[in-house]
């Protein structure tokens, strides 16, 4: 089977998304693209990717690409106490945006490279995406490390809700 | 002239298109009589599947088995190839309408070779369609 899930992908301005983004479906290709292809458990899941500006002069136009959203990916900077402040405010956009439909999340923790700058804690994110129903992982799009990682928590959790929502159709059957 | 449900592959009708193809829940599934097998979307909306029908047919009544679907379009075609597509039936929260059974029995009079359905939104990341029906009569050529 083949998932195609729009996923939004917000953040603070220079917290790293767009190079994950970028880093991830282009996956050495020589020209840009918006979506990426993840397997799991032979079924392949097909990102189309919305990066979203964290910049609020472009906030208006996110209820717009935000339109039946399916995954989320909430990048921020573990060297920024504030980009991980504004996870909250990202997180309920959202959620007000897919009312009575579960959205999977990932919160990502990025710039891992930056060990001495680093003011966000891993346990303080961790437990707050798990209070927030996100799954939590960090990398580093600078040395390349750990960047599929939060992809590959998507189409898993994604493929899963697929699975759960046949189940449902096979008994109302 | 008796009418008949020509969305049947009994009938002849054939899945030219999906945009979803789950090997285990093949758009073919809402051609074959049963409510029990169905389609499944896999991903972002919209979501469509055409059947064509072995030659143009007058289409009376218009019907759908689906879960979760909340706008769906139908056009029609009445050429040789699925082209040309007008629309002529749009509804919206459909699940509403009935959750269990055949959504919009519409009395309605048109002609057809092909039936395109669109589902615009669903309320949910994942919709199904058990069957669709199409009852009408073959046209006199």
């Amino acid at each position: 089977s083949c998932q195609v899930c729009p996923k939004c992908c917000a953040r603070d301005p220079t917290v790293g998304k767009s190079a994950l983004a970028q880093m991830f479906r282009n996956d050495g290709a020589h020209f840009q693209k918006n979506y990426t292809l993840v397997s799991v458990q032979q079924a392949q899941t097909e990102f189309f990717i919305f990066d979203s500006a964290g910049k609020d002069l472009f906030s208006e136009m996110l209820e717009k690409l935000w339109e039946q959203p399916n995954v989320l990916c909430l990048v921020y900077d573990v060297t920024n106490e504030q980009s991980f402040n504004n996870c909250a405010k990202w997180l309920e956009k959202l959620r007000a945006q897919a009312v009575g439909v579960h959205i999977p999340g990932v919160l990502v923790g990025n710039k891992t490279d930056l060990i001495g700058r680093r003011v966000v804690e891993q346990k303080q994110a961790q437990e707050w995406a798990e209070k927030h129903g996100l799954e939590y992982c960090e990398m580093s799009v600078k040395e390349m490390k750990n960047f599929e990682a939060p992809f590959h928590i998507l189409a898993k959790s994604f493929h899963q809700l697929y699975k759960e929502k046949v189940e449902t159709f096979h008994s109302l059957a | 002239m008796r009418a008949i449900d020509w969305c049947r592959s009994s009938a002849g009708a054939a899945l030219v298109l999906a945009t979803s193809s789950d090997e285990q829940h093949p758009a073919e599934n809402v051609a074959d009589g049963s409510s029990e097998t169905f389609w499944t979307t896999t991903g972002m909306f919209p979501q469509e599947f055409i059947i064509g029908f072995p030659k143009c047919v007058k289409i009376s009544k218009v019907a759908i088995q689906c879960y979760l679907v909340r706008t769906l379009r139908i056009e029609r075609s009445v050429s040789k190839d699925p082209v040309g597509f007008q629309q002529c039936i749009e509804k919206g929260k459909i699940l509403n309408l009935n959750q269990q059974g055949f959504c919009g029995n519409n009395v309605l009079s048109f002609s057809a070779t092909y039936l395109r359905f669109i589902i615009k939104s669903g309320f949910d990341h994942f919709v199904s369609v058990h069957r669709v029906m199409a009852e009408g009569t073959a046209e006199n050529t």
